[in-house]
């Protein structure tokens, strides 16, 4: 996952992966300029520096080993490292405008402003919009500024619903509308669930975008979304009966926040789940919650409890019923 | 049932003797007819709208009727339908001549012996109405389809692209749309030119250039057909392979609630007919308040984007010793401006002074008055630069425009100056206008509230302004924010985040750079609130750092 590819790159690796732990914005720039300097090409700076760094701390942070703070620090650094090298190469745009963003409320910005900075090395006219970038704002800014696409970046399959409405707030300026990002699965199956173009990486952004008619006549996308409107009805209600079977008495208020936003991320990626017909969705997030709360001391048959509370509740919503069955956690052999 | 047969039932109700027949059948109403009704009663059937041809059972005519002798004209009694030059009749709908007919076939049984009677209707007319009906709704539905699509983009060259690719291939086999020319330059987009049918190339054309079919459109007059349409677009290279002699062009304006918004050029095999044309010019009307509409959104959204960059947060000035970080989202996020507001200056001592703040209402108001304090600040800090002071100063001139407003607007807002202290840290000199007190992010971790409050600015004169000194040692964070922070309301049924949260969220953030720690603030809130409506929301970092290291400012969302 983190391996670096690139031998040119493998020695510095290290020097970099330290500048992000201590939160080393100058000897960062320093050690992806200095790579520049002795010829390596910008885009594998990126790609084989900057990105399996930042995959690395993201590892760290779901095992626990560094504390959120750390991890912002880190992808600020990474963030002022993937400007520096911009700033370096300066590539004359040759190519039609695009425009790249992350969806309101998409807080991770750092896979979607490298695949930005590939894209301008290739000639595109990128204007990078950002984070958490309001659908508002968004629209009106295509429809000011008339892009060839815009590339729209989701990070979690939860907010797939939301990614939906954005993508057809989108299509309704007119504009070709390209999605990337882990939130549409690895392989970007529930992009192709919700009709809509994707590209799994940079490359792959590059050569759709290319293409004249990528996102040409859509095809109708029937969603059953019936049972997703009634669990988004219900979210209150479920994280409520949840919390009620806690023993909330022996949490701090901080612990208790937290509890709150999980449960609020179960339910959230229950109806996601649900939204795209797809088991694996919540399978998935349910594996990634296992591995962050047991890092973190949270004992994993609250989990369990959890499951059992919302199953009972979701006995009339047979998807979300049947996915909460699927993935409950088994009690460790 | 369609108009024909009203018709028909009409004439027939009034010509059909009925009631000459009730005085003939009077005085035996119930009495069953025994014989065919042809030649007994000749008015009677000549008036159906329905013609008979009596024949039996080998095929021989016997008796007909008006209607049927006008279809057929060649029918003679005693011959059969091939004797007379008739086709001869099936059952179901066939051609006689020009017409089309349905045609029903009967069996009558009369005292044991049998004939054939053909009904013969003429459909004719009933059928090119129906046809016209369902050609108008195909029209219909096709200008309803444009309508839609048409308003979507709110480009001006995304408005015409969606109209050439809508006009090929219902309303021709090539469109192009010349946009009304801009400073002396023409864009225009045409589909059905290139290789694919529905590709859309374009190009720019010198307003001089334009072929004078064209420049007629742009004027508001519809050039006529016979004004050498094709060679004119053939010229302009538009017509692509085809030959200009094989081609019906017309070109028809698209009005704009001025001037046109541009041309239509519509280019076919085929003649187009009346209805047609029609069609072409309620599409000409549909694609020209689009446009108009996308090139008033341009206007002001040039407008709106010039005022906005004026209101918008300025990027903090590079100031030795400070690192400055910023977050700033607004309620309102189409405008990206609002009531909250931050800032630094640096100072010619070397020092900064910067501010954050918050005035009393909403929107595009709110946004305007703290242009009017920003700028304020900037002209007061050259005569003044003890924050104490310079916020007395401020508050006499909020007040005295405010009065003279009559709008009773006021602020809250905490401004301060760094001094670089030897240590290679920074002293703050803080005053504040009754605005929340900073949070000082000490190196050891330690979360510290300021203690300092102070009364509003621009409400009573000379009011109370609070002051404090704070020490940065270098890497420690002193952190403004506006109530959109703490008031943020989220978390399961809508809590305000509050302070506690705020010093929970900053707790082991302490070796954090500025730009990461005010993005990270906002991005706690932006979790909170899940999706809800905010206040608008500011925090500012200032982050003592070793003298000499470049710093620089972070937007979330950076102004394109």
């Amino acid at each position: 996952m983190t391996a670096v590819l690139d031998p040119s790159v493998e020695t510095a690796y290290p020097r970099y992966l330290h500048c992000l732990d201590e939160a080393d914005e100058n000897g960062a720039i320093d050690v992806a300029l200095s790579l520049l300097d002795s010829g390596v090409p910008a885009e594998r700076v990126l790609l084989s520096l900057v990105a399996p760094a930042q995959a690395q701390v993201g590892e760290w942070w779901q095992r626990n080993e560094w504390s959120v703070a750390q991890e912002h620090a880190a992808t600020h650094v990474s963030e002022r490292v993937i400007a520096a090298v911009a700033t370096a190469v300066r590539a004359r745009p040759t190519r039609e405008r695009v425009v790249v963003a992350c969806l309101d409320g998409e807080w991770h910005a750092l896979p979607a402003r490298l695949v930005a900075e590939v894209l301008r090395l290739d000639g595109w006219d990128v204007t990078f919009l950002g984070a958490s970038v309001p659908s508002v704002h968004l629209v009106s800014y295509l429809h000011r500024h008339d892009p060839r696409a815009v590339l729209l970046a989701c990070a979690l399959p939860m907010r797939l619903p939301h990614a939906f409405r954005a993508i057809e707030a989108c299509r309704r300026t007119d504009v070709p509308v390209l999605v990337g990002g882990r939130g549409f699965g690895s392989d970007g199956r529930w992009a192709t669930k919700l009709g809509v173009a994707f590209a799994r990486d940079a490359r792959a952004a590059s050569s759709v975008l290319a293409t004249p008619a990528f996102d040409a006549a859509p095809a109708p996308v029937s969603l059953d979304d019936t049972e997703y409107a009634g669990l988004v009805a219900t979210r209150v209600e479920l994280i409520d009966l949840a919390l009620e079977r806690l023993d909330l008495k022996r949490y701090s208020p901080a612990q208790v926040d937290a509890t709150v936003a999980d449960l609020g991320y179960i339910v959230d990626s229950l109806a996601a789940a649900v939204y795209v017909d797809d088991a694996s969705l919540f399978g998935e997030f349910v594996g990634w919650l296992l591995e962050v709360l047991d890092s973190r001391g949270v004992p994993l048959h609250t989990v369990g409890l959890t499951f059992d509370v919302m199953a009972d509740r979701l006995r009339d919503f047979p998807r979300a019923h049947r996915f909460l069955r699927g993935a409950a956690p088994r009690p460790a052999a | 049932m369609n108009t024909a047969d009203l018709e028909g039932s009409e004439s027939g109700g009034r010509q059909v003797p009925v009631t000459a027949t009730s005085d003939r059948r009077a005085a035996a109403p119930s009495a069953p007819r025994r014989t065919p009704p042809v030649a007994s009663e000749p008015a009677l059937v000549d008036n159906f709208r329905e013609g008979v041809v009596v024949t039996d059972p080998t095929g021989v005519i016997r008796e007909f009727s008006q209607p049927a002798l006008t279809l057929m004209p060649g029918l003679v009694a005693g011959r059969t339908f091939a004797g007379c030059g008739v086709a001869p009749l099936t059952a179901g709908e066939l051609t006689i001549g020009e017409r089309r007919v349905r045609c029903r076939r009967v069996e009558l049984t009369v005292a044991g012996a049998t004939s054939i009677a053909w009904y013969v209707e003429d459909v004719t007319d009933a059928i090119a109405r129906s046809d016209a009906l369902l050609a108008e709704r195909g029209r219909a539905r096709f200008l309803a389809t444009a309508s839609q699509q048409l308003g979507n983009p709110l480009h001006e060259d995304r408005a015409a692209r969606a109209a050439v690719r809508l006009a090929v291939p219902t309303l021709g086999d090539v469109a192009v749309v010349v946009l009304a020319p801009r400073r002396g330059r023409a864009r225009w987009w045409r589909a059905g030119g290139g290789d694919g049918p529905t590709l859309v190339d374009g190009g720019v054309l010198s307003a001089d250039d334009l072929p004078p079919a064209v420049a007629q459109a742009l004027d508001g007059t519809e050039p006529s057909e016979a004004d050498w349409l094709a060679d004119q677009l053939a010229e302009a290279g538009w017509l692509g392979g085809r030959k200009p002699g094989a081609v019906a062009v017309r070109v028809v304006s698209l009005p704009g609630s001025a001037a046109p918004t541009g041309a239509l050029v519509v280019v076919r095999d085929t003649d187009l007919d009346e209805h047609e044309v029609q069609m072409v010019r309620g599409f000409a009307a549909r694609a020209g308040a689009a446009l108009d509409a996308a090139v008033l959104y341009r206007d002001q959204a040039e407008v709106a984007e010039t005022l906005q960059a004026s209101l918008a947060p300025i990027e903090p000035p590079s100031v030795g010793g400070v690192q400055w970080g910023a977050a700033y989202r607004p309620a309102q996020s189409s405008l990206r401006i609002g009531g909250d507001f931050y800032g630094a200056h640096e100072q010619p001592d070397g020092g900064a002074l910067f501010y954050l703040g918050d005035v009393s209402g909403k929107g595009v108001d709110a946004a305007v008055f703290t242009g009017q304090i920003r700028q304020g600040i900037q002209a007061l800090r050259r005569i003044e630069s003890d924050p104490a002071r310079l916020l007395t100063l401020l508050n006499d001139s909020v007040l005295e425009t405010s009065r003279a407003h009559g709008h009773g607007r006021f602020a809250t807002m905490v401004l301060g100056r760094t001094h670089p202290t030897h240590g290679g840290g920074l002293s703050l000199t803080l005053a504040s206008g009754g605005h929340l007190p900073p949070i000082v992010l000490r190196a050891d971790g330690t979360v510290e509230t300021v203690d300092l409050r102070g009364m509003l600015i621009g409400v009573v004169p000379d009011p109370r302004i609070a002051t404090v000194t704070v020490q940065l040692a270098a890497g420690e964070t002193c952190l403004l924010f506006s109530d959109g922070v703490t008031e943020a309301r989220g978390g399961v049924r809508g809590e305000q985040f509050g302070f506690a949260r705020l010093v929970a969220a900053l707790e082991g953030c302490q070796r954090m750079p500025a730009p990461a720690l005010a993005e990270r603030i906002e991005q706690v809130i932006g979790d909170w609130l899940g999706g809800r409506n905010h206040d608008d929301i500011a925090v500012f970092a200032i982050r003592a750092v070793a003298s000499g290291a470049p710093t620089r400012h972070l937007h979330a969302v950076p102004a394109p």
